[in-house]
């Protein structure tokens, strides 16, 4: 039967057809598609999650506890450096440190020290170097 | 260019762009109608040949160059067309060739189908074929791909595949010349 030659002018085609300019936006898809990340998304299951969670909470709380102890450390170690170097220099006197002070701060010096008229006649009676620091 | 010339610039990633593009421009059409032949549909051929290019594309660093680029090419895109048409056959419930019959059947009102008579009946003769009779029958008569090819793209012997297309004329050409 002639249809099923080889290049025969008279065979027959499948039929089939493409819409038109199919096959140059084939090319325009593919490309765009290939363009795309391949890298697969993970799935991460709610189980792995909760757990990433809590040790996510922990490191938080741990991070924080050390992060203070350390901030409480180094304002103390700030504090008594502050001391240690007013009492080391001799050049503050202590007419400097009152010309620092304005009224309100030795109001508020007086109220936390709380001071009554009877300590102070004890603490006299009690200290021999006394008269040394009023003469001052 | 030689075979092993073009291969190693779709290796190159410096030249792997523009040869897949020459790739691409070279196979798209043949293969279209490779898919077209077993997938029989528009709209599946086009998802065929898009998952064909792309598992080109993504294995072209395991093609070992031990068969021909264009034997494997074809190689795959036979393999995913049998695999889509079988999983729609699934699908649907019935077998590949109870679907592929079905979609036979609807040819004349497929936009895509020149719709001729005497196409339609080479069509409905080819699918009263066994499966494999079938694909060899297509790629041989629509396709002219040489017995050589063919073996290496679906793994059967020359002598088979001759025997396979001679068996699938005589059936068709008996069923055409019937009514």
């Amino acid at each position: 039967m002639k249809e099923f030659k080889k290049n025969d002018e008279n065979k027959i085609t499948s039929g089939f057809t493409t819409p038109e300019g199919y096959f140059e936006q084939f090319t325009v898809e593919l490309n765009s598609k290939l363009k795309l990340p391949k890298t697969e998304v993970k799935v991460v299951s709610i189980k792995t999650k909760r757990w990433l969670t809590s040790i996510a909470a922990l490191l938080v709380v741990a991070l924080s506890v050390s992060l203070y102890s350390k901030m409480v450390l180094s304002h103390s170690e700030e504090n008594s450096t502050t001391e240690n170097y007013i009492t080391n220099h001799s050049e503050i006197s202590q007419y400097d440190l009152i010309t620092l002070l304005d009224t309100k701060d030795i109001e508020n010096l007086g109220m936390e020290l709380n001071t009554s008229n009877t300590k102070i006649d004890e603490e006299f009676a009690n200290t021999n170097e006394i008269e040394n620091y009023i003469t001052e | 260019m030689e075979e092993k010339e073009f291969i190693l610039q779709l290796l190159n990633p410096k030249t792997q762009n523009n040869a897949f593009q020459k790739l691409l421009s070279d196979y798209k059409r043949p293969l279209y109608y490779h898919i077209r032949n077993i997938v029989l549909d528009h709209d599946d051929a086009n998802d065929v040949l898009q998952n064909t290019f792309i598992k080109v594309y993504q294995n072209l660093n395991k093609f070992k160059g031990e068969s021909k680029l264009y034997s494997w090419i074809y190689r795959i895109a036979t393999n995913e067309s049998i695999t889509f048409i079988n999983k729609k056959a699934k699908l649907s419930g019935a077998s590949s060739s109870e679907l592929k019959s079905k979609i036979v059947d609807n040819l004349r009102a497929d936009s895509y189908f020149e719709g001729n008579e005497i196409q339609l009946k080479l069509q409905k003769a080819i699918h009263t074929l066994p499966e494999k009779q079938q694909l060899v029958f297509k790629m041989r008569y629509f396709e002219e791909i040489k017995y050589e090819e063919m073996s290496t793209i679906l793994g059967t012997s020359v002598g088979a595949l001759k025997a396979s297309y001679h068996l699938a004329v005589k059936k068709i050409k008996i069923l055409i010349t019937k009514d």
